[in-house]
């Protein structure tokens, strides 16, 4: 049988329609051109200009910040929302099961109002410490939703071994459950990390004077800025940076496989 | 966790630490330089928070967010944040570099006596074009008829300045509240919507640089951006008038640092330094002293200037209050039109 070409160009084509944009952006953070139209020649001036804006350094540290600290504090929280639901099948715990996937479902809009409202209502100044909790409330749901399907798939018999074996219920806990279910809670974590880093409805409503993130300023700079390229050169380096940190966790798994 | 919680309590609280002015604006819509020099003058830190759009600005402050002592809305949302009683009376007499504002500007805006709002900076919607492709002048609203750039044109995705477009043609206000004039508006834009390639905000700058359109419907400044890196084209004042837009400064009432809101106000009036923060903007600030401290080339250009005779023609977009209906309506239609 002769072998068909159309595997491979169907995944040609994918590859194309998921990288084609980003390679424009790169070459557009090297164009000489303000508006990315036309290539008016390759230059260095925009990553000149990024080195020099303090308040885009700003933004992305604030943005890092929180998206580290939003994800932590998710993992935990999910974590045992998931544990919850999966160990005990009572009324209750549908109404929770309800309640944790809601956020899913729920428009950014509604929640960033209402939550704004909310802290209005208690007479919290918004700021950080406000867009960390809002972060923390819709990344709980991926989270747990996240840890609950490992959950699915996790064999409890081998807690009864531990426990059968002499291990008490703290060590039991931290030598078998956890180890079993880190990929689950680590996965939730890393995509609560991309969720908080990207979020800009829910954020542009809690934020405080002082604290405006990355993509706030990226919003605010597609209106009237005239040096919008130096996102381009940022989003180069960001990319260059997560290509070289998948690179390097590839080549040490390797090496620990190897060994 | 004892760390999580010290790391976290440093950075919710190192912004309040110092007296601090709290902006609330455009990105990029004050020049760092002079932001530095306003910080040493004065012995404070200023920090500068963003907005992308009027509106989502209002809700946000409408909804209760406070911290902010000075804010740059667009003109026609100021009357409405007046109403609901979210920004302060100015006292001039804390402003005395208010005199520098060109007084013909004045006249267009609503407030007139800048009794809540201080002009900051203006612009119009245009029309750009590509002098190399298209052969025959342009000086009308009456371009978008043409059907040799069919396909090949772009109107902005805005509803006031398309449908005041339109009026405009027609020889009405753009702020027009009579239904049989939008109605003839409506049926001019949709004769014209059959020639454009969209309705588009953002990417007409690039479209029109790249040649991919050849006619554009656009910010003075933004516009003008363009024109200085590619010769090819040309900015347009149709001969009917355009819109102004104007966006001011103001306080809000729950303003914690009013006095250095103050300050920074009369600072940004100073000619010198309004002049400084024109070439960092590359837009215009009516400040009629500064004016005389810019460059010649910048002047000269139908971004900055407009003709005396037009002059009369042009008009601040206003806040329709109730009336705003009879534009959301004319505007579907238009979008559903086909």
């Amino acid at each position: 049988m002769k072998r068909s070409y159309w595997p491979s160009i169907i995944t040609a084509c994918v590859l194309v329609f998921f990288y084609a944009p980003i390679v424009v952006l790169v070459l557009n953070s090297f164009n000489a051109s303000r508006f990315g139209g036309r290539w008016e020649g390759f230059t260095f001036s925009w990553y000149a200009k990024l080195w020099a804006a303090e308040d885009v350094w700003e933004a992305l540290s604030t943005s890092l910040k929180i998206a580290v600290l939003a994800s932590f504090s998710a993992m935990l929280l999910g974590t045992l929302a998931a544990f919850a639901l999966h160990r005990f099948r009572t009324r209750f715990q549908k109404t929770h099961l309800s309640l944790v996937t809601l956020p899913l479902l729920m428009p950014d809009i509604l929640m960033g109002m209402s939550l704004l409202l909310f802290f209005v209502a208690l007479g919290v100044d918004t700021g950080f410490t406000t867009i960390w909790i809002a972060h923390v409330t819709f990344c709980v749901s991926y989270v747990s939703m996240v840890v609950l399907a490992r959950l699915q798939d996790f064999d409890f018999h081998l807690v009864e071994a531990a426990r059968d074996l002499g291990a008490s219920s703290w060590q039991t806990t931290w030598r078998v459950i956890l180890p079993m279910l880190a990929p689950g809670i680590i996965a939730g974590g890393l995509l609560a990390f991309t969720l908080s880093i990207d979020d800009y409805v829910i954020t542009f409503f809690v934020q405080g004077p002082g604290t405006t993130t990355l993509p706030l300023r990226i919003y605010s700079m597609m209106k009237v800025s005239r040096n919008m390229p130096i996102i381009n050169a940022l989003s180069t380096l960001l990319l260059t940076l997560t290509f070289a940190a998948v690179g390097l966790s590839f080549l040490l798994t390797r090496r620990v496989k190897q060994s | 966790m004892k760390y999580l919680i010290a790391f976290t309590l440093l950075f919710a609280s190192h912004a309040f630490a110092v007296d601090t002015l709290h902006i609330f604006t455009w990105a990029d819509y004050l020049s760092p330089e002079l932001v530095k020099r306003f910080e040493k003058e004065h012995n404070c830190k200023v920090s500068i928070d963003t907005f992308d759009s009027n509106d989502n600005m209002y809700a946000k402050l409408k909804a209760g967010a406070t911290g902010y002592d000075l804010v740059f809305p667009s003109s026609y949302i100021i009357g409405l944040m007046k109403e609901q009683a979210m920004i302060q009376d100015l006292d001039l007499a804390k402003i005395p570099n208010a005199k520098n504002i060109s007084s013909d500007v004045l006249e267009k805006i609503q407030d007139k006596k800048m009794s809540h709002s201080v002009p900051y900076t203006m612009g119009y919607a245009v029309i750009g074009y590509r002098k190399d492709k298209v052969k025959t002048a342009v000086d009308s609203w009456a371009a978008f008829a043409r059907t040799d750039l069919k396909k090949r044109m772009t109107q902005l995705n805005d509803m006031r300045e398309t449908i005041g477009s339109g009026l405009k043609f027609l020889g009405y206000s753009l702020n027009s509240r009579d239904e049989k004039q939008l109605a003839e508006a409506r049926d001019v834009l949709i004769q014209w919507k059959r020639n454009l390639a969209k309705y588009d905000n953002e990417g007409y700058k690039a479209g029109l640089d790249s040649g991919e359109f050849l006619l554009v419907h656009g910010y003075s400044g933004d516009l003008w951006q363009v024109a200085k890196e590619n010769e090819a084209i040309a900015l347009v004042i149709p001969k009917e008038g355009v819109s102004i837009f104007c966006d001011e400064m103001v306080i809000p009432t729950s303003a914690p640092r009013a006095e250095l809101a103050y300050a920074m106000i009369n600072f940004l009036l100073d000619a010198k330094v309004s002049a400084k923060n024109m070439e960092f903007l590359g837009c215009l600030c009516p400040n009629k002293e500064a004016l005389k401290n810019v460059d010649k080339a910048f002047l000269n250009n139908p971004a900055i200037t407009i003709p005396a005779e037009l002059k009369a023609k042009c008009e601040v977009i206003e806040d329709l209050g109730a009336d705003l209906p009879k534009y959301t309506k004319v505007w579907d239609e238009l979008k559903a039109a086909k």
